[in-house]
C-alpha cells in the first residue's frame, strides 16, 4: 500500500511539473494536489525511519503547488511585436492604394 | 483561432445593409479568449476589436479590425497573430476590401477580396504558405458581406422589437464560400462587461450549416442592450471543445 501511495505520488508529481511548465494556467493544481495528497497519506503510513521518500515528495509536490499557484496570480499580457505591427503598417498603406484604384474604375 | 473568428462572424451577421447607428469611429474593444481544458478555461490569447476613419483620395471609409494575439506565455509553444479587417462606407457599413492574414503556429494564410460591381463581384486573392498567390472573380447576393463587416453589422439589428424565439437570416462569405446561417434572439440577461460593470444583454444564439459549430444553442453571443450594442461575451462550441471571449476593456464609445 505504501509503495502504491508513492508510486502514484511520483507519477502525478511529474504531471505536475509538466504542467507547471506548459502555460497550463490552474490544471496542473489537479495532478500536483493529487501527489501532494498520496506523498502525505504514504508519509503518514511509513513506519519511522522510512520516512524520507515520502517527505520528499510531499516537499517537492507543494513546491509545485507553490508555483502553479503563484503563477496564476500573474497577469496574462500579450508581448509587443514590433515585426507585426511593423507589417501592419505596411498593409494599410497597401490598402489605401488598392482602395484608391478601385475608386478609380469606378 | 480562424474557427473562432468564423463564429463570432456568423454570431454578428444580420441581413442587409441597413443605416449605420452603432458603430463609431475610434472604438476599441478588448476580449480575453478562454478554452476549456478538462473543464477549467485557461486563457489563451487576446482578442481586439478596433475601427478607425481612413481617408481615400475620393472617400472618406471605416476601417474595422480584429485582432488575435496569443499570450506571451502561449508563443513559444503555438504563437498566434491573426488580422482580420475590412475597410466599409461608415454610413452602410458596405464593404469595398476585405483582408485576413493569419499567422498560427506554422500556419500561414492570407486573403484578400476586391469587392467591385456595387458588392455583387468578388475578386479574391488567396496566398497559403509556400504556395503561389491564386485569384478567383465570383458573383454573389446582395446583402452577401464578408466576415469582418457582417461582424459589426449585426450592432445595428434592434433587438429590442424581437420576441424570444425570433430568428434572423443572413448571409456571410468565409473561404471564398457563401454560406447561410441564422441568429435566434434569447431574451436578456445581465452578466459582468470588463470595464462597463453589469449589463443587461440581449441574449442571441448562432446556427449554421456548418462543420465549424457544434450543438444547439451552444454558440451565444451577449449584446449589450443599449444604443452601442457592444459584444459582452461570447461563448462557442466546436467540434474540438468550448471556449469563451469576453470583454475586458472597452474604449471610445
Amino acid at each position: 500500500m505504501r509503495k502504491v501511495l508513492i508510486v502514484l505520488a511520483f507519477i502525478f508529481a511529474v504531471f505536475g511539473i509538466v504542467f507547471a511548465i506548459l502555460p497550463m494556467g490552474t490544471i496542473g493544481v489537479l495532478p500536483a494536489g493529487l501527489s501532494l495528497l498520496f506523498a502525505l497519506i504514504a508519509f503518514i503510513k511509513s513506519p519511522v525511519g522510512h520516512k524520507n521518500v515520502p517527505k520528499w515528495l510531499l516537499i517537492i509536490s507543494a513546491l509545485i503547488l507553490v508555483v502553479i499557484i503563484g503563477r496564476s496570480f500573474v497577469p496574462d499580457e500579450v508581448v509587443e511585436d514590433t515585426e507585426f505591427e511593423q507589417k501592419k503598417i505596411e498593409s494599410k498603406q497597401e490598402d489605401l492604394k488598392e482602395l484608391e484604384e478601385l475608386e478609380g474604375l469606378e | 483561432m480562424r474557427t473562432i473568428f468564423f463564429i463570432i462572424a456568423l454570431t454578428f451577421a444580420t441581413i442587409g445593409f441597413s443605416q449605420n447607428r452603432a458603430v463609431k469611429s475610434g472604438e476599441k474593444f478588448v476580449y480575453a479568449a478562454s478554452y476549456n481544458m478538462s473543464g477549467l478555461m485557461t486563457q489563451i490569447a487576446q482578442v481586439t476589436m478596433e475601427t478607425e476613419t481612413v481617408k481615400t483620395a475620393k472617400n472618406t471609409l471605416l476601417h474595422l479590425s480584429c485582432e488575435a494575439a496569443t499570450y506571451s506565455k502561449w508563443d513559444s509553444f503555438f504563437k498566434i497573430r491573426d488580422v482580420y479587417e475590412a475597410y466599409v462606407n461608415p454610413n452602410t457599413l458596405r464593404p469595398s476590401l476585405y483582408k485576413r492574414d493569419i499567422l498560427e503556429g506554422k500556419y500561414t494564410k492570407k486573403e484578400k477580396y476586391i469587392f467591385k460591381n456595387e458588392g455583387r463581384t468578388i475578386e479574391s486573392t488567396m496566398t497559403k504558405k509556400n504556395m503561389a498567390p491564386t485569384k478567383k472573380t465570383f458573383n454573389v447576393g446582395d446583402s452577401t458581406a464578408d466576415a469582418v463587416s457582417t461582424i459589426y453589422q449585426l450592432r445595428n439589428v434592434d433587438f429590442s422589437k424581437f420576441k424570444v424565439g425570433q430568428t434572423k437570416t443572413f448571409t456571410v462569405i468565409f473561404d471564398e464560400k457563401e454560406m447561410t446561417a441564422s441568429a435566434k434572439y434569447m431574451g436578456r440577461e445581465t452578466i459582468s462587461a470588463g470595464n462597463l460593470g453589469k449589463k443587461e444583454c440581449y441574449k442571441i444564439s448562432i446556427a449554421a450549416k456548418t462543420q465549424a459549430l457544434k450543438g444547439n444553442d451552444k454558440n451565444i453571443i451577449w449584446l449589450t442592450a443599449d444604443a452601442a450594442k457592444v459584444p459582452a461575451k461570447i461563448s462557442f462550441s466546436i467540434p474540438v471543445g468550448t471556449g469563451q471571449l469576453t470583454l475586458t476593456n472597452a474604449s471610445g464609445l
